[in-house]
């Protein structure tokens, strides 16, 4: 058993195929209870725009086969999804965790976005996290705070939602008086579309499948709540459509707002698809004055604002290695104690027999020669098993007592 | 003296379009401040110059046009926030004030004082509405670029550096609308002056023909603009096809008729 973590990211994956990984709130404890299945003892599930990734205490070789399944059946066609995955361990795996929530790992380098999702994923996957993770992911977390408070890591506006605002800069110039439909009701859009108003965009319209959630949002925004049916007519007359729904295919299709759009006259529309799965179809680009972004585009844009950020990079990863090392003296020290109890209780009881057996033959030494004799083998088990209890705390203590006890373990069947 | 000042006007206007084109070569963008202030500089040292000339033949009317894109440039900086319409302007205007000086400057006599003011207005109108023609074509084609990027969703330099869409459509109708009028009023000065102090209009019948050409081409993209309310691509393109009209017209009767003793 070690900490892993087997998943996919924006490096490693196009947008396509991440959105097919991506799972939903209410799919993680089902993907995950598949891989406990398997064998593993904790599971956690971060499954985000940019990365899915299982972090597991688990045996490599009885989980990895389940993960990559369990993707690989989100692919049309028999697509592998080893072939757009990665493996990390132990140690490597806990820093990774580390880069990630610290936004290290990020599209846009040092975003804060990511903090709050690994703190949903923890939260979803509380029941199934185990001790080990959830001091792995509680830590993360801490990670994340130290970084953005000790770097200038955080700094700036480089996050996919002041891209938005970027990119609809480009086409409009002056934002103020531009107005704006929001889609979807979620956090991203409610995040844009803030951004958007203090652009100075009047964002006039929330629709969302239910209308009770729109509602809220629309209050927040000083906006009119629509059903997402009511929305399509009002794609004649908005200058930015901003969405991101949590539906699992494109909302914004051709047949609904094609005719629509062909009335603007010329009219630039901003589209901003904030959501994944994408919610517009990518056949609206296709109109003349249609300008459509999804949220690569936008991270591409805002990972141009990165590269003061970078400058920050060297202290955040100090900090990432420093707490990669206390985390993993804590991990190595876990097993360390009841390993050595059982290690000493295994000999002692082992001294013991033989000394009974020994004594057995030996009738006719006097109570204190028999006492000698026991105190000779208490005081060669105690030398025998110094040097390895010793080396074991140790290594422990520097972290890297992982390896010690799985080999005890292996040596003496422990 | 004169050759002094085109000389260090084209030095500045040399540094300027480098500084601003540095971005495109890999370089750190310049200062605001220094892109604005070399072309200023550059600007008065011309203005000096300019008006020592006497405004007859194309050497003249080349550094006059010249100076002209650089005030254009220096007054859409405002307009477009932005140094973009430099990329082309700071060239456009270092060639052309190369061209004179290769051309040949040189103070002239002065006409009597009835003339000079026809002169006067008719230069000054007709090279600023070939500047504002100019700057309609340059605001269009940097507009298709913009569009081109946005539309393409690449994020690079052009991206970067060019301003919005609907500001370069807006600058691209403001310099259309003013520059056709002023264009139009130059030749009828030229027209009233001929017939006023040179005894009648001493041009061929190609240059009429063109020149007609020219100003229907020019006027149909105005009047999309203005009465057909055209913007973004099809306005750029109408603006490109006007102004590639007056270009081509220009070098076509220059061929046909060299000579440096006048502008057209």
């Amino acid at each position: 058993m070690g900490i892993k973590v087997l998943g996919v990211n924006h490096r490693t994956a196009p947008l396509e195929v991440r959105e097919r990984f991506a799972h939903g709130a209410h799919e993680v404890p089902g993907a995950l209870a598949r891989v406990m299945a398997a064998g593993a003892s904790g599971g956690v599930l971060l499954s985000t725009c940019n990365r899915t990734e299982f972090y597991l205490v688990a045996d490599e070789e009885r989980v990895t086969p389940v993960v990559w399944d369990l993707l690989g059946e989100r692919l049309p066609g028999g697509t592998a999804a080893r072939e757009y995955g990665y493996i990390a361990r132990d140690r490597d795996a806990v820093r990774h965790l580390y880069r990630v929530s610290s936004g290290l790992d990020s599209m846009i380098l040092g975003e804060s976005q990511i903090q709050g999702q690994v703190r949903d994923a923890w939260e979803a996957s509380r029941a199934q996290a185990g001790p080990v993770l959830h001091r792995l992911f509680q830590t993360a977390l801490h990670v994340g705070a130290r970084v953005r408070t000790e770097t200038a890591l955080g700094s700036g506006t480089a996050s996919a939602a002041s891209a938005a605002v970027a990119v609809a800069g480009k086409i409009f110039g002056d934002l103020a008086g531009r107005t704006a439909l929001i889609l979807g009701a979620g956090d991203m859009a409610e995040l844009a579309a803030t951004c958007l108003s203090d652009e100075g965009v009047q964002v006039s319209l929330v629709a969302n499948r239910t209308h009770e959630r729109a509602r809220v949002i629309a209050e927040r925004l000083g906006a009119r709540a629509l059903t997402l049916d009511e929305a399509w007519p009002h794609f004649a007359t908005a200058d930015i459509v901003l969405c991101s729904t949590a539906a699992p295919h494109a909302v914004v299709t051709w047949d609904r707002v094609g005719a629509v759009i062909g009335g603007r006259r010329g009219r630039p529309l901003c589209i901003l698809d904030l959501a994944v799965p994408r919610d517009v179809d990518p056949a609206i680009a296709q109109i003349e004055n249609v300008f459509l972004y999804d949220i690569d585009d936008l991270q591409t844009v805002a990972a141009q604002a990165s590269v003061r950020r970078r400058e920050e990079i060297p202290a955040a990863e100090r900090i990432v290695e420093e707490e990669t090392d206390v985390f993993w003296a804590w991990y190595g020290g876990l097993g360390v104690v009841p390993v050595i109890k059982e290690f000493r209780a295994r000999m002692e009881a082992l001294r013991a027999a033989e000394v009974e057996r020994a004594m057995r033959h030996l009738g006719h030494l006097a109570p204190q020669d028999r006492a000698r004799v026991e105190q000779l083998s208490q005081a060669l088990l105690n030398k025998f098993l110094h040097q390895p209890t010793v080396a074991l705390k140790a290594a422990a203590e520097r972290g890297s007592g992982y390896g010690l006890l799985e080999a005890l373990r292996r040596l003496f069947g422990l | 003296m004169i050759l002094t000042l085109h000389l260090l006007a084209l030095v500045l206007y040399g540094l300027a379009t480098a500084l601003t084109l540095a971005p495109f070569v890999g370089l750190r963008a310049p200062p605001r401040l220094l892109t604005i202030a070399l072309p200023c500089a550059g600007a008065a040292l011309h203005v000096v110059a300019v008006s020592q000339l006497t405004l007859v033949g194309v050497a003249p009317a080349l550094s006059m046009l010249a100076l002209c894109l650089v005030l254009l440039q220096l007054a859409t900086e405002r307009l477009v926030r932005g140094s973009a319409v430099g990329f082309f302007t700071g060239p456009l205007a270092a060639g052309l004030v190369g061209l004179a000086l290769l051309i040949g400057l040189a103070p002239g006599a002065e006409p009597s004082a009835g003339r000079n003011v026809w002169l006067i207005l008719h230069v000054a109108l007709s090279v600023m509405g070939l500047a504002l023609l100019a700057l309609a074509f340059i605001a269009a084609a940097l507009y298709l670029l913009q569009f081109r990027e946005l539309k393409a969703r690449r994020f690079g330099q052009v991206f970067q550096l060019f301003p919005p869409l609907e500001r370069l459509d807006h600058l691209n109708r403001v310099a259309l609308v003013a520059g056709f009028p002023a264009l139009t009023l130059g030749v009828l000065l030229a027209l009233g002056y001929a017939a006023r102090f040179a005894g009648g209009l001493h041009v061929g019948k190609a240059q009429i023909v063109w020149g007609l050409f020219t100003w229907v081409v020019l006027g149909w993209a105005t009047w999309v603009r203005v009465v057909r309310h055209w913007g973004g691509r099809r306005a750029a393109f109408a603006s490109i096809a006007g102004f590639s009209a007056v270009l081509l017209v220009y070098l076509a009767l220059k061929l046909a008729q060299p000579g440096a003793e006048r502008f057209l």
